[in-house]
């Protein structure tokens, strides 16, 4: 049903409005998404979030199942190198998922499709700058329609 | 019996909750008391914290989140100490709380008294501050009540009674903080001046990410990006006239200052002007001698002997003489940050209504005085960082334990 | 199949302001496993819950679905109040419709909409896959081990066996004091070191909760907070204990400056524990003294501050001035570090009884001049500009205090991470004396130069945290937690799955992940004590053996499966 060869209009459609998942911690992403929406700060409407604990237990199989559906691109927030409550496990988190980003790029991916946000989104306009700038990094890729099939 | 009374912790900065969850931890009563309406202290208000680099309100929140919830806990924010007196050999405090207009249990912070109100005087009541909750900035209110109608949860009321409290205790532990000394009497740092001649804690403001600026270093003047920024440390400290003291949080908190500004903005020169560097701490000294931006922050030993705005808005004017090189000379920076002013909240009042401790002659609790003045920590017995203070009332809660059990 | 009921907020309008929570409700209801779909004012009042929870009750719903504003609003405690009706953690979910999705979609109500049915989707698939962790609850032995007998670790003894507890006391020496015994008075008080501890060592030798062991060596921990199983030798042979708490105050020794200032090569170079040793013998008539700071400190080999040096040379420097007024004293130093009110005022005192001070630059150290014997130190003095010889018979070198040899094996024994200089770490600034290891707590110069005064202190704070631990009849490794509350939930290992590849045992923060023989192969497991639910074990299993129960890689598959799932919504 799907595959090459599909409609041009799927691919702009999806390119206006990119899908995002955001995996956040509970501490600093949270707080800031949290702050963001205090503010009231406008913000696209395609992005999901999924709270975890800890930005350590994201593991590299959700971020390629999810880019895998069609998800454009999937966004990590943690806490600041350091900072992280569960005595440095997103040290391992970031190790990791750079690691996976390297993966994503050799076999034709893209690395781009996943953000790693450790500390930097931890106030309102922070998250709010993050969000909007991943969906332009996004809007900018090829559409991910050809891969659902 | 005498043991089952709470203890009076006076202040919700981070020596009194570490106290309040110490003493609580180990099954007994406290009764926290703040004085503003925040949890928190002065710690919570920081932007960031030396050596971490990490905000101020994370590491906190987890332990006021704790605090509140805590069943031997129970915490007045907005309230005032008025008196303690010893009454044939117990305690007796009396606490008045004046509570906000807003009641925090009951506002769901949805805004509409905010978007109601035509004087632009309710506000959320800080970026950090958990619950959310909005404020009355009674200063500014013309009493038109629209709030109070609008509000779906009834949570706005202007006629609150002021609560007294009685309360009987057997201990008092004083975490009553620092707080900063006016340095327009000390007319070398030109203090009052100019915009751009600030302290430290308005720096920080200021500056602050969470803040109207959100990190950006402007000036105060025109808000134009300073090309150097001067720190004067030991302003108002260690100095016969005022402070004969060290503050002992300033030469690690203008690093962290002047740090914090190299990773921001890294074409922003930093002089930090010193008598002694004093790093002492765990991993202090390394950071101190971290450099960020690509070029180092300056050190120059030395007071300033004058510092003054330059005419025609063209700056601040710094003479100095560099005790190192022995020069003396006079440099311009955008913008002066004055570090050392720093003094317990505490004052000594009337003696009478012994609502203060016996305190040293530098204005710190004096623990070797009476026994309402035996238990103190942070600050007010003591200038203090966050980990110091934190052992303190680690130690303090020793101290009130042992003297419950063994009467 | 277990339902769901779905209670949707409208926060008096700042929610259905923007979503259409009515079709959300319609589309909800249609959906066969849910019981009941309503909206309702609010849910954080309690007038306002009491009509959703009759219904939870009446229908038998036994998950819940909260759209709602977020957890750090009053989504949090909206759910407390789901838990204390008895519907456990784990059977509800809390989508945050407020401040993230009508606040921050106020232009888009189609597509907050679209959304908010998409987040409730989520939170209900999820919840089809999660489970509550099970928990383990133990005995706490009420007794404490207390590792060295050092100010830090007799006042920790002293404070603990006050507060009723009873307390192994270790010292790998012959008797308690530690490195107060080779001093001779300490700072500020300026009273003798013996007078300083007797206070605590009386209480320790005199009190029947505590007892001391001398010529300790640790030989092994194994277990965790509220039952640890150790075993020594002492000098009154190999013993067993069982505690609930450890406290770890084995000090620190003092760096030997060896290769600087001609020490060792020169008579008359002495260090600043040398210098003790002389006062604590007998009076000495010095005449010219010269007391050099920083040797070896804050230098690129040892880039801290001991935090004792200074103070230690203003004390002695003031003694050798009080003992012969005529005598001439300098402090060649970098920085003199006396932060605070109280060590201030120990300056300005030294000041006053004529010790001078001369400051110098790291990269310009003072040169000691003399062939036997010291005779004199050439010094460029920095704030006079000039070089200048300053005669005298007495060089005192101030070495800074350096972590323990042994710091390395004890760590390894009880799971606690040492920092980069060697000394034991606590977990962050604000918890000074607590360990990533929950019931280890580390005090006094183990953890960091301090003084005695300070050590005292630590020891008091690390009884206390120990207290509050020991003080439980049990511990349930639920209420262990970083977080406020309970912890998030425990890693759970599927044994048949499990190859044994030893992944999360050696990423784990808490060394809670181990691998055990089962039955000719290798299987992790948990040690649910230490767990605290960060969740890098199931990040890093080669095929999802372990896995956190409340976040189960299949409850995360039906969430991105849900996420942008098309319903039409009329």
């Amino acid at each position: 049903m799907t595959g090459p060869g599909r409609s041009n209009n799927r691919r702009t459609e999806e390119q206006a409005t990119p899908r995002m998942l955001v995996f956040a911690c509970k501490w600093c992403g949270l707080i800031g998404a949290d702050g963001a929406g205090k503010k009231r700060i406008p913000l696209p409407a395609s992005f999901r979030v999924i709270p975890v604990e800890c930005a350590s237990l994201v593991e590299p199989d959700a971020v390629i199942r999810a880019l895998a559906s069609g998800i454009s691109g999937v966004a990590v927030l943690g806490c600041h190198l350091g900072g992280c409550r569960f005595n440095h496990a997103n040290h391992a988190a970031m190790k990791r998922l750079e690691l996976l980003k390297t993966l994503l790029d050799a076999v034709g991916i893209g690395g781009k499709r996943l953000l790693l946000a450790f500390g930097t989104a931890h106030e309102d306009h922070q998250y709010a700058e993050v969000i909007n700038a991943f969906f332009e990094e996004l809007k900018a890729l090829p559409s991910t329609a050809p891969w659902m099939y | 019996m005498k043991n089952s009374l709470p203890v009076l912790i006076i202040g919700g900065g981070v020596a009194g909750i570490s106290a309040a969850l110490d003493i609580a931890d180990a099954g007994r009563a406290v009764f926290l008391v703040e004085n503003s309406p925040n949890l928190g202290g002065q710690v919570a208000k920081l932007d960031k914290l030396y050596p971490t680099d990490h905000c101020a309100f994370c590491p906190l929140w987890t332990d006021i989140k704790r605090l509140k919830e805590h069943h031997l806990i129970t915490v007045h924010t907005s309230t005032e100490v008025k008196e303690l007196r010893s009454i044939e050999g117990r305690l007796h405090a009396m606490i008045v709380k004046n509570p906000p207009a807003i009641d925090a249990s009951r506002c769901v912070f949805c805004g509409k008294c905010e978007r109601e109100c035509s004087q632009k005087a309710i506000r959320p009541a800080g970026e950090h501050v958990y619950p959310p909750v909005c404020r009355v900035d009674l200063d500014v209110c013309n009493h038109c009540a629209a709030c109070v109608t609008i509000c779906p949860t009834a949570a706005i009321n202007f006629q609150r009674a002021v609560e007294t409290i009685e309360l009987n205790i057997d201990h008092v532990v004083w975490a009553s903080g620092f707080k900063e000394v006016d340095l327009t009497p000390l007319k070398e740092f030109g203090f009052g001046t100019h915009p751009d001649i600030m302290t430290s804690l308005e720096f920080e403001e200021w500056t602050a990410e969470a803040e109207i600026n959100k990190g950006d270093i402007i000036t105060k003047l025109n808000r134009s990006v300073p090309r150097n920024i001067a720190f004067i440390q030991c302003a108002g400290a260690r100095d016969e006239r005022m402070l004969p003291y060290c503050s002992a949080v300033c030469c690690m908190h203008a690093f962290k200052q002047a740090k914090w500004i190299k990773r921001r903005n890294p074409a922003i020169h930093c002089v930090i002007f010193y008598t002694d560097l004093r790093t002492v701490g765990r991993d202090y000294y390394e950071y101190s001698r971290e450099e960020i931006g690509g070029s180092p922050i300056r050190l120059i030993r030395g007071r300033p002997s004058l510092i003054y705005p330059l005419p025609g808005g063209d700056g601040i004017a710094v003479k100095f003489e560099n005790t190192e090189t022995q020069k003396r000379d006079i440099w311009k920076f955008d913008m002066v940050v004055l570090n050392g002013n720093l003094r317990s909240s505490l004052e000594w009042t009337d003696q009478e209504k012994l609502d203060s401790p016996a305190l040293t002659e530098e204005g710190f609790v004096n623990p070797k005085s009476d026994g309402m003045s035996r238990f103190s920590c942070g600050f007010s017995m003591e200038p203090s960082d966050v980990a110091e203070s934190a052992v303190q009332a680690a130690s303090v809660a020793a101290g009130v334990l042992i003297a419950k059990r063994e009467g | 199949m277990s339902k769901v009921a779905v209670l949707l907020c409208r926060c008096f309008g700042e929610v259905d302001g923007v979503i259409d929570l009515d079709a959300l409700r319609k589309k909800t209801e249609e959906d066969v496993s849910v019981a009941f779909s309503c909206v309702v004012d609010s849910l954080c009042l309690e007038v306002d819950i009491e009509k959703p929870l009759s219904l939870i009750r009446e229908s038998g719903a036994e998950k819940v679905v909260i759209g709602s504003c977020s957890s750090l609003g009053k989504g949090d405690a909206v759910v407390e109040t789901l838990v204390r009706e008895g519907i456990h953690r784990s059977r509800i979910g809390l989508v945050d419709l407020r401040e993230g999705c009508a606040w921050i979609h106020r232009d888009d109500p189609q597509g907050a909409t679209d959304k908010a049915l998409n987040l409730i989707r989520m939170e209900m698939g999820a919840l089809s896959y999660r489970h509550g962790s099970d928990d383990v609850t133990i005995r706490v032995c009420p007794e404490a081990m207390i590792v060295g007998a050092g100010p830090a670790g007799l006042s920790a003894a002293c404070a603990l066996s006050r507060l009723g507890f009873k307390v192994h006391l270790l010292e790998r020496g012959s008797g308690p004091g530690g490195m107060l015994n080779l001093i001779s008075h300490v700072y500020p008080s300026d009273e003798k070191s013996g007078d300083k501890i007797k206070k605590y060592s009386e209480i320790v030798e005199k009190n029947p909760l505590v007892s001391f062991y001398s010529k300790v060596k640790i030989l092994s921990v194994k277990g965790f907070a509220g039952d640890f199983k150790v075993h020594i030798s002492s000098s009154e042979g190999e013993k067993k204990l069982r505690v609930g708490a450890v406290i770890l105050a084995s000090g620190a020794r003092v760096w030997l400056p060896y290769g600087l200032y001609r020490y060792g090569k020169l008579k008359h170079v002495i260090t600043q524990m040398e210098m003790e040793r002389q006062f604590l013998r007998e009076p000495v008539p010095i005449k010219k003294a010269v007391f050099i700071q920083c040797v070896g400190a804050r230098n690129k080999d040892r880039p801290y501050c001991a935090t004792i040096c200074c103070p230690s040379s203003l004390k002695n420097a003031a003694r050798i001035k009080d003992e012969n007024p005529d005598a001439r004293v300098f402090i060649l130093h970098r920085d003199i570090m006396t932060p605070g009110s109280v060590l201030e005022a120990y300056y300005r005192k030294a000041l006053a009884k004529g010790v001078q001070f001369i400051r110098f630059e790291e990269t310009n150290p003072p040169e000691i001049l003399g062939d036997e014997h010291v005779e004199g130190v050439e010094v460029f003095d920095v704030i006079n500009g000039r070089k200048r010889m300053l005669d005298c018979d007495l060089v005192v070198l101030s070495t800074p205090l350096v972590p323990n040899d042994d710091n390395a094996k004890l760590a390894d024994m009880l799971g606690v991470e040492r920092d980069r200089y060697g000394f034991f770490s606590e977990i962050y600034p604000l918890h000074p004396l607590e360990t990533r290891m929950d019931g280890v707590f580390i005090c006094g110069s183990a953890r960091w130069p301090v003084s005695s005064d300070q050590a005292i202190m630590q020891g008091e704070g690390a009884a206390v945290k120990a207290a509050a631990l020991l003080g439980k009849d049990a511990v349930s490794a639920l209420s262990l937690s970083r977080v406020p509350g309970e912890k998030f939930g425990h890693a759970s290992v599927n044994a048949e799955a499990c190859t044994g590849c030893g992944n999360c045992a050696a990423v784990c923060p808490f060394e809670a992940c181990r691998l055990q023989k089962m039955g000719g192969r290798s299987v992790s497991r948990v040690n649910k004590m230490r767990c605290k639910a960060c969740g890098n074990c199931v990040s890093v299993c080669p095929n999802g053996a372990i896995q956190l129960p409340e976040h189960d890689y299949r409850a995360v598959g039906a969430m991105i499966k849900k996420a942008f799932a098309e319903e039409t919504i009329s």
